[in-house]
């Protein structure tokens, strides 16, 4: 699976906020966090809510800073901490699907999704096609000319989602994606998930505080500590794929695995 | 709309003319002219093309003076986010210059203008413009960061947030201020030709007034009533064209102006 070279490789992250007035020190949210990503490899982070997953996902993504630490992008060194600027999404190599959809409400669907291609300039009919198959696969096809708040939450959620796949950076980071609908939306919408990274394997980082959906999705999960987070287990899931996440308890070994990142997580 | 709504504000307004009428009976139509005779004379003085005239004038020293004072301030917002310093070195400026009392300018801007046009487009030009300006920076300052990081990752340019998602988003502000902005618009230009002028409506009433004409004076506050009214649903028609992104809710100043 891992190649030599990994696809993304964290060395030493360290990270806390410049301190509030009359505080002495701000407490750190990252302190030595290390980990590695292989090509075409679902990761997964699970965590307690305050953890700093938001943050980590932030300065990988490059909207913001790290305090110490080193990020690797295949084996090309791309941040420093208190280095240079920041290159938000080194390059368009980096996708990044956050908490909120993000759509921007005056931009029909179909703007929205398109958005990145036309400000990166390859909007062209090969883009389109790839669009159009996207939207099919998430069943948004006829939504096209809705604005966001026309659409119902799962929706916006696909459509945030192909908004990514469709400039197919090689890695997409994901900030707890699902978090904000309903159990039955949220199933279809790690479905469609695996389905569509079937179809083009990228590389995925996702965070989430849903040990149940870690495992799910993912071919590792990792356990980060409270803050300030560091990896405390790393498990290797070896329940085969094609996967039904409508039984997820029915999976093979899954109990156990829940169970073991249950005890890591306390 | 409601019919209900519809019968009770015609009641309102039969009231209204009542009342009127009642103040003129009682005061004598010398200081207090009657509904009919407004009606009456300002039929005559659409016939005749007067009013036209005089309105067009008042209402070209308020476009002018919008448009002059409005694109400028609306647009400075946006060239002051990309320099916080000079941002803030203006800041106090800003808003003393806001709390001059503008209309107090108006000798002035006649010493310095004539008597023409011009002093009424820059009275009106220095109220619209701090009214525009401040809706729109609290516009650009309400910008959704999330959006902009978000944007960044996918390889947009400081050009592409400015155009796609500060602009768009400032939008609604900036129209928010020329709304409001809209009847000051006219008032400050009323009150330029209070002033000193040989045209507009305000020259009407100034002469309607000084010739015991209180008729005149009715025709045309009713007509500058007519016109803001009319202001106000055009402006709040090309804000819902603009915005017909946002879900179905009533406009940031339609609750204070009821267009």
């Amino acid at each position: 699976m891992s190649s030599a070279v990994p696809m993304l490789e964290v060395k030493g992250l360290a990270k806390r906020f410049p301190p509030r007035s009359g505080q002495a020190e701000s407490p750190w949210i990252l302190a030595d966090l290390s980990f590695h990503v292989a090509d075409q490899e679902f990761l997964t982070m699970v965590g307690p809510s305050g953890a700093g997953k938001s943050t980590l996902l932030n300065i990988i993504a490059q909207v913001d800073g790290a305090n110490e630490g080193k990020i690797f992008f295949r084996g090309e060194l791309i941040e420093t901490a208190n280095g240079s600027a920041l290159h938000p999404g080194w390059n368009c190599q980096f996708g990044y699907v956050t908490q909120d959809d993000n759509l921007l409400p005056w931009r029909t669907m179909i703007d929205n999704v398109t958005l990145p291609l036309k400000l990166q300039g390859r909007f062209d009919a090969a883009a389109r096609k790839r669009v159009d198959e996207l939207l099919h696969a998430t069943h948004l096809t006829g939504f096209e000319r809705y604005y966001p708040h026309e659409l119902s939450g799962g929706m916006r959620k696909r459509a945030s989602l192909i908004r990514t796949l469709a400039y197919d950076p090689p890695i997409i980071l994901m900030d707890e994606p699902f978090s904000a609908v309903d159990a039955q939306t949220r199933t279809q919408l790690q479905q469609d998930l695996l389905r569509l990274w079937n179809l083009g394997r990228k590389t995925i980082v996702f965070v989430t505080h849903d040990i149940a959906e870690a495992i799910a999705l993912g071919d590792r999960v990792l356990v980060l500590s409270k803050s300030p987070a560091k990896i405390v287990a790393d498990h290797r899931i070896d329940i085969k794929r094609p996967r039904d996440l409508g039984n997820l308890y029915k999976l093979e070994g899954f109990g156990d695995i829940f169970e073991s990142v249950r005890r890591d997580l306390q | 709309m409601n019919p209900r709504v519809i019968v009770d504000r015609l009641v309102v307004f039969v009231l209204v003319i009542a009342g009127w009428q009642l103040c003129s009976s009682y005061f004598g139509t010398i200081w207090f002219s009657s509904p009919w005779r407004v009606l009456d004379r300002f039929i005559d003085e659409l016939r005749s093309g007067d009013l036209f005239f005089q309105a067009a004038y008042t209402l070209k020293a308020a476009l002018y003076g919008s448009l002059l004072g409005g694109i400028p301030a609306a647009l400075l917002p946006f060239a002051l986010r990309r320099r916080p310093v000079a941002g803030a070195i203006l800041d106090p400026y800003f808003v003393g210059g806001y709390g001059v009392p503008k209309l107090a300018l108006a000798p002035l801007f006649i010493l310095w203008f004539g008597v023409d046009l011009e002093p009424k487009v820059a009275l009106v030009a220095s109220i619209v413009s701090f009214l525009v300006f401040f809706s729109t920076t609290a516009g650009v300052n309400a910008v959704n960061s999330q959006y902009v990081n978000v944007a960044r990752v996918f390889g947009a340019t400081e050009r592409d947030i400015a155009r796609h998602i500060v602009w768009p988003g400032a939008i609604p502000y900036a129209f928010a201020g020329f709304r409001i902005a809209a009847p000051y618009a006219i008032g400050a230009a009323v009150v330029g030709e209070l002033i000193s002028s040989n045209r507009g409506l305000g020259f009407l009433i100034q002469s309607g007034a000084t010739d015991f004409d209180t008729t005149l004076v009715f025709v045309s506050l009713t007509t500058l009533t007519m016109i803001v009214i009319v202001v106000n649903l055009l402006v709040g028609r090309c804000e819902r064209w603009l915005l017909r992104w946002r879900p179905a809710q009533r406009g940031l100043t339609s609750k204070v102006i009821g267009a």
